[in-house]
């Protein structure tokens, strides 16, 4: 028979000062990691909802991201005949020829600190490629115009990108561009950017190349076919699928999730010995208690268990309040930018509460709970009877 | 003599609480060597950088953007006498990949003429530069990455530039140059950069990204950084100027405020060991508040009783505060995990100063954590104490 869950609930509270430093010091852990944990989810997540299946981004061999490609028009007029390709009602083939370049703008709370934003020229076909540009704020530029439209995450984190606004783009730096509109898209990386006239942004940087082409290929099995098209003979240029492309820019990421696990390893190893020592600690006030109980006829299992559930008991809370604190810092601080070390421009990215996050928490802290309730659960179940009660 | 022996009993007689405390005390204060020592390095990286006295002209839009190449000679002739303007040099971004490894490289294409006088710091020998001026093709590559990509002195390597003409250029390895204060950087030639461009059907010698500017004084270097700003101020490719310290700050402020970041997670650390000993320190006391009474009844002071929890909290953190310390101090100094490479800064060092700060702060985490016990104990009242007697 196992000792009512009261039992141990009322046992935390009678040690009330060492149950709850202890729980202070796992909530703490817990916290640190949501946190940790939650910048590296933010950028992954912001990647993953930019790339598509179906897309196929094209760039120059050689290049690393958009950033640095650098494609002319004889190559691009090649794009064309690929095998896969989605057409519009009118015929026209979907692709989007798009030029990314960047501009250096304030960052938005920080004093003297300015952000390498991204400005991509695109023409119209870019909106019927990715429908999830929607505007919410103001209208589309004009083709012809020196407007831009602004992603809501960048309108948020840069100066001068609100509605009315004005920026400075071009290789001169010398033309002024109005800000019509506010984006969004599906919370991914094209919020963080500006979206321009691709022909106002080719005269402003006098240039007649581009960055990178987008394909909308028919299904996911259509882009594989499309790929191998133009990474042979007849295009010769690098082309991924969207997602995978996107995959590689949030590599920075795996590193951040490696240097947090390590970081809470230690600090987790260090909670179970501080749990241990609690555990310890009321084993041995409880003595007769324990002895009392296996005369009582309660089996060295039924003791084993009560302390793990007390010890678990103290975790859970610390768990719950963990991640309360946690996600509570993370809505406060949930606007946050970086700057890619591949492709130079800065993203503007959430903090995000994810499940994996939480159970990861969750896991963290049984375990501290686990581990740390080990030793005194044996110690407890086998307290020598007669002699403990000897002494009562 | 006798205070001590009865300071360290109370220590051992528990020994196994001591030492899960020690451990519980020490862990959190690995990880507060560690990131203090990540910025301490970052600090001392920028230091490094502020004492060169170097100055960083790039495009007023985007670092990004590329500047007329001509601009090298308009900035030499703001101070023809080289008083305190020593040296300009273009520098050029290629980045650069080797065939079939994912890794990305951090190359640089700069103005073979002055090199060495704007990095006096890497102190090149005579050799390296001949070769350096001898061989168009020559490459000095960050010490890091020589170790990372396995390539020694006199080797022949292959790069493709992650930027125009996007070819596998050869390069000969003509120093490894063990003095850089980046690590990672390589150098290569831009004028052979360049001929590579041409032979490709690029045109692109007429623009160039950036350039260094070394100055010789304080007064120099704030004059330029004001100077060349104005000079370029109607010129169709603004310029913004800023000193080395300025513009790679920059870059960490935008990886995740590294330095702020880790400050947060070292005190926190702090607070979890606090947490730690204070349960202990508690507990200790609370097992011994008979023998606390009979002390006081005895005659010890309260003042003193206070003073002899607060040092046996002390010696209990200092131990684990040692011991934390140490494992990261040993783990860098003595294995091969001192020569792995982190992301951001590349390789860490452990400086002594920081494994002493952190014992200071176990003695400091050793009071924090005993005054509320200690306090207790001060206060007791000895006939209630002794009245539950067991």
């Amino acid at each position: 028979m196992a000792l009512p869950l009261f039992y141990s609930w009322r046992n935390l509270l009678v040690r009330r000062l060492s149950t709850s430093l202890t729980l202070l010091l796992i909530t703490v852990i817990v916290v640190v990691l949501a946190v940790l944990l939650s910048f590296a989810a933010g950028i992954r997540q912001t990647l993953k909802n930019s790339g598509h299946r179906d897309r196929v981004i094209v760039l120059k061999p050689g290049s690393t991201a958009e950033s640095t490609s650098v494609l002319f028009p004889e190559e691009t007029n090649l794009l064309v005949q690929t095998p896969g390709i989605r057409f519009d009602p009118s015929g026209q083939p979907l692709i989007s020829i798009e030029l990314c370049i960047q501009t250096s703008l304030p960052r938005l709370g920080y004093q003297d600190s300015f952000a390498n934003v991204a400005v991509r020229g695109v023409d119209p076909v870019a909106f019927a490629i990715r429908p999830e540009i929607q505007i919410v704020e103001g209208r589309l530029f004009d083709s012809g115009a020196l407007e831009v439209i602004v992603g809501e995450a960048a309108s948020k984190r840069f100066g001068n990108l609100k509605i009315d606004g004005e920026i400075s783009l071009g290789r001169l730096g010398n033309r002024l561009y109005k800000v019509v509109g506010i984006f969004r898209a599906n919370n991914s990386s094209f919020e963080s950017e500006i979206w321009a006239p691709r022909s106002m942004i080719t005269t402003a940087y006098s240039g007649h190349y581009t960055s990178s082409a987008t394909i909308q290929c028919i299904d996911e099995s259509q882009a594989q076919t499309a790929i191998n098209y133009i990474k042979g003979p007849s295009v010769k240029l690098q082309a991924q699928k969207e997602t995978d492309y996107y995959q590689e820019l949030a590599r920075t990421t795996r590193q951040l999730v490696v240097l947090s696990v390590i970081l809470i390893a230690i600090m987790g190893l260090g909670a179970v010995f501080a749990m241990a020592n609690t555990m310890y600690a009321a084993v041995d006030h409880r003595r007769r208690e324990f002895a009392m109980l296996r005369t009582l006829g309660f089996s060295r299992i039924a003791i084993q268990l009560t302390i793990f559930i007390e010890s678990l008991l103290t975790c859970l809370v610390s768990c719950i309040i963990g991640l309360l604190i946690g996600s509570a810092f993370i809505a406060m601080n949930i606007e946050q930018d970086f700057i890619s070390d591949v492709s130079f421009s800065s993203l503007t990215y959430q903090l995000r509460m994810t499940p994996t996050i939480m159970i990861s928490c969750l896991i963290l802290a049984c375990g501290v709970g686990i581990a740390g309730a080990l030793a005194p659960a044996v110690r407890a179940s086998r307290i020598p009877i007669l002699e403990a009660l000897r002494k009562a | 003599m006798l205070y001590w022996i009865y300071l360290i009993r109370n220590l051992t007689r528990n020994i196994r609480r001591t030492l899960l405390t020690s451990a519980a005390v020490a862990l959190p204060i690995v990880i507060f060597v560690l990131s203090t020592s990540v910025i301490s390095a970052l600090n001392s990286y920028l230091d490094n950088a502020a004492k060169q006295m170097r100055l960083i002209v790039t495009h007023k839009t985007s670092f990004i953007n590329p500047l007329p190449s001509g601009y090298r000679y308009k900035i030499e002739a703001l101070d023809p006498e080289r008083k305190e303007l020593t040296a300009v040099c273009g520098m050029h971004w290629l980045g650069g990949k080797v065939e079939n490894d994912p890794r990305l490289l951090s190359t640089l294409a700069v103005d073979k003429d002055n090199l060495e006088a704007c990095y006096p710091d890497y102190h090149f020998t005579q050799e390296e530069m001949d070769a350096w001026h001898r061989d168009r093709q020559a490459a000095i590559l960050g010490p890091e990455t020589a170790k990372q990509f396995g390539w020694k002195l006199g080797d022949r390597i292959t790069i493709t530039p992650s930027l125009p003409p996007y070819t596998p250029m050869e390069f000969h390895v003509i120093s490894t140059a063990e003095h850089a204060s980046d690590p990672v950087t390589s150098w290569i030639r831009l004028d052979y950069y360049f001929d590579a461009l041409k032979e490709h059907g690029f045109h692109g010698d007429e623009w160039i990204g950036f350039f260094v500017i070394k100055c010789n004084s304080i007064a120099g270097l704030d004059h330029y950084r004001r100077a060349i700003d104005e000079l370029f101020a109607n010129y169709p490719d603004p310029t913004k100027t800023r000193d080395e310290k300025s513009f790679v700050n920059e870059f960490i402020a935008q990886q995740f405020n590294l330095p702020r970041n880790l400050a947060i997670l070292a005190s926190l650390t702090v607070f979890v060991a606090i947490m730690a000993a204070m349960n202990t320190m508690s507990m200790n006391i609370r097992d011994r508040i008979n023998e606390v009474a009979t002390m006081k009844s005895l005659g010890f002071s309260s003042r003193s009783v206070f003073v002899q929890i607060l040092i046996e909290s002390m010696m209990l953190c200092v131990s684990g505060g040692f011991v934390g310390a140490l494992i990261p101090y040993g783990l860098f100094h003595w294995t091969p995990l001192g020569s792995m490479t982190i992301p951001v800064i590349q390789a860490l060092d452990i400086p002594l100063l920081v494994c002493m700060k952190a014992v200071l702060i176990a003695v400091g985490i050793g009071i924090l954590s005993a005054l509320w016990p200690a306090w207790l104990g001060a206060k007791l009242n000895v006939v209630t104490a002794l009245r539950y007697l067991e």
